[in-house]
């Protein structure tokens, strides 16, 4: 199997010994067992990490639509090959969870209404010609890469909570969507450091970063809210399906969601002057979760030309999943 | 009084408010944002994934070689051209790659061949042992590799098993009343499958039948002189080879030698980038960049991503290199491709390709660049 970004040195530096490379990984996942409700019982829950598949398909394109423009402004090769890692591993991201919009529509909730204005959000009001040409869109370029450092705080922030959230086993969550919830949850761990190292590579200053986190938080409340709000209203296996804030902090009560209180802690930590998203989060928990995923491991990646890929492909995954697995339990 | 009045005005003003916001909500579920008109995510790809298609007839057109012909239950499947292969996924899970060997026209059937290895990696052993008339398998594709480049005259090399990408290749050029020449190499006659069919169409093609067809079984005559096929070819022949590593080894030998003005053409049964070297089978072209104004030359054993980048645009973006991601995909304005992604759907690639894996199929592109 050739894995021609493998074979690239890894960038390293002095200071940071810990550096993986990044590299985007195919997956597959096949929906067609996964049921409406799949926490059993927990529509609710579902639904309030349901609201990932309605806004990272359009979120993650904007990312790498973005980022393709940051790239010639990097005079930095390790960034410049870590942002390079980063837009794959995001361009996969969004078309993983863009496959799942159709299964939920085949199961009678069709989410076209809201990804719809999603759509919009991202390609139109967030896009490139929202501000004219010259040192206006420079600025507003600026400004979008330091909302995406924003958005990765919390991305990173989710990944790591959903790598370790045994609740979410114990209930009987589908296994596929706990497998893409974890295999992307992992990337996001991996590379949580790419966004804030470009922001603070092109610009850093510490009015922006506030101003764009104030915007990219109020922003996720809002899209959040409105997105369980939808699918509870329009679930067709509920008769009277009501968003509540009780729900969202029973969730967390029982491990099948963040808490409340982790959440607001988030928030001091993004802001404070010596932030580093490097101290964040168990990289070591998220590379032992990446070598056993079954979503990102069943298909060999050279599908295209590998006569023998399944069986070649099988035995990696099992070589892949020894190696990793005492890892995986001192990480849990 | 006048309090409690104001109070109340404001509490049904507040419900007012709340009601008209949750119909507005209701309706749009982000309101106040307008909606995409036509809506990027959720929609679902039609990317060429797999069909599944039934084994309709199971024939032994050779000793130790089944043939299968594939249909499926909605008529016309996708159009493939000589030298294209599909994947078919074996009922066990395994992939493999087959030569489609029958007619091109014959638009709801997909034909293939294949030779009992018993040693070997489990593939022919399944299709042999276990695909019967009426058995469903998983089919993706077709994919071309080892398109038939145009050219004036052809010399075909086939050892055993090697001729099925070839004998649509031979037919196509009897149709088009070019010369051809085939050498067909095998163990013994009663192992070389279509030898009736290919004595047909060399009766038809003109000329004396034995100067088309070459059949040379190894029993009986020895391996193929192979020096002798290509010294008496055309120089501006185009020359495809197909069958065992020993026989694409010694043709690559000649070949390197006094290189064919249509090009060695080699297609391995074991296809995959450790079995293959990287400049085998590839040619070189050239691509323009209509914006920017430049044209790169991508070699052998190069990209054309990797070629933009070294030539002319150093921070074209791009990740993966596998084709897979997407992120490279360009606008393709002239030139026929030969996309090698998985990612594409058909819609796109009429106009686009990932420029990390996908090749110009014969002459040369221009990029929207």
């Amino acid at each position: 199997m050739s894995n021609k970004a493998a074979e690239k040195p890894a960038p390293a530096t002095a200071e940071d010994t810990t550096r993986v490379e990044l590299r985007a990984r195919d997956v597959s996942f096949d929906w067609s067992a996964t049921p409406l409700h799949w926490i059993p019982g927990d529509p609710s829950t579902t639904h309030t990490i349901n609201v990932l598949h309605l806004l990272l398909p359009a979120g993650e394109r904007w990312f790498v639509h973005v980022y393709k423009q940051a790239l010639p402004l990097i005079r930095d090769e390790s960034l410049r090959a870590d942002v390079i890692g980063f837009i794959g591993q995001e361009a996969v991201h969004s078309r993983a969870h863009d496959d799942v919009l159709p299964r939920l529509r085949a199961l009678g909730l069709d989410p076209t209404p809201y990804t719809a204005q999603v759509d919009w959000m991202f390609e139109k009001l967030l896009g490139d010609r929202t501000f004219p040409p010259g040192r206006a869109r420079r600025w507003w370029l600026l400004e979008r890469v330091a909302l995406i450092a924003a958005i990765e705080h919390y991305t990173a922030f989710l990944g790591d909570w959903v790598l370790g959230a045994e609740a979410l086993d114990r209930r009987g969550a589908d296994p596929v969507m706990l497998d893409l919830l974890r295999w992307h949850g992992a990337e996001e761990v991996e590379h949580r450091s790419v966004a804030f190292d470009l922001f603070t590579h092109l610009d850093g200053d510490y009015r922006r970063r506030a101003r764009t986190w104030a915007v990219a938080f109020g922003a996720l409340v809002f899209l959040w809210q409105r997105g369980v709000r939808f699918f509870m209203e329009n679930d067709p296996l509920l008769d009277d399906g009501r968003a509540s804030v009780r729900e969202f902090v029973r969730g967390g009560r029982q491990g099948v969601l963040p808490t409340t209180g982790a959440i607001l802690r988030s928030i001091p930590g993004y802001l404070g002057r010596g932030y580093h998203p490097s101290k964040e989060g168990d990289l070591a928990r998220a590379v032992a979760y990446l070598a056993s995923s079954p979503g990102a491991n069943g298909r060999a990646p050279d599908r295209a030309t590998a006569t023998d890929a399944v069986r070649t492909d099988a035995t990696d995954t099992a070589a892949a999943r020894t190696a990793a697995a005492p890892n995986h339990r001192k990480g849990v | 009084m006048r309090r409690l009045l104001t109070v109340a005005a404001a509490a049904g003003a507040a419900i007012l408010v709340k009601r008209a916001l949750g119909r507005r909500v209701e309706r749009s579920p982000l309101w106040p944002m307008p909606a995409l008109p036509e809506p990027v995510s959720g929609v679902e790809r039609e990317a060429p994934r797999g069909f599944v298609l039934g084994v309709a007839e199971r024939t032994t057109p050779a000793e130790g070689v089944v043939m299968l012909r594939l249909t499926g239950d909605r008529g016309a499947l996708p159009d493939w051209e000589p030298g294209a292969h599909i994947d078919v996924v074996l009922p066990s899970g395994l992939v493999r790659q087959y030569s489609l060997c029958g007619d091109p026209a014959e638009a709801d059937t997909y034909t293939i061949a294949t030779r009992l290895v018993p040693d070997g990696r489990g593939g022919s052993k399944e299709v042999h042992e276990q695909l019967y008339e009426a058995t469903e398998v998983e089919v993706r594709g077709p994919r071309n590799r080892f398109p038939l480049v145009d050219a004036p005259a052809y010399l075909f090399l086939a050892g055993g098993i090697g001729i099925t990408p070839l004998l649509p290749m031979v037919r196509a050029a009897a149709a088009a009343g070019l010369p051809w020449r085939l050498v067909y190499g095998g163990r013994s006659r009663a192992t070389m499958p279509f030898l009736p069919e290919l004595a047909a169409l060399a009766a038809s093609s003109g000329g004396p039948a034995d100067e088309r067809l070459l059949v040379v079984p190894e029993d009986e005559a020895g391996l193929p002189d192979l020096a002798a096929a290509l010294a008496g070819t055309p120089r501006d022949a185009a020359v495809y080879c197909c069958g065992p590593d020993p026989l694409m080894d010694a043709v690559g030998e000649l070949c390197a030698e006094r290189p064919p003005g249509g090009g060695l053409h080699l297609e391995r049964f074991s296809p995959g980038p450790a079995a293959r070297p990287a400049a085998a089978g590839e040619t070189s072209f050239e691509v323009e960049l209509r914006r920017t104004g430049r044209t790169v030359q991508v070699g052998a054993d190069t990209t054309v991503l990797a070629a933009i980048r070294a030539q002319a645009l150093p921070n074209l973006p791009y990740s993966c290199e596998q084709g897979f991601c997407g992120t490279c995909q360009q606008t393709v304005l002239a030139g026929e491709i030969d996309h090698r992604d998985e990612l594409l759907t058909d819609g796109e690639r009429g106009d686009s390709m990932l420029i990390c894996v996908s090749r110009a199929r014969g002459g040369n592109l221009v990029l929207d660049l």
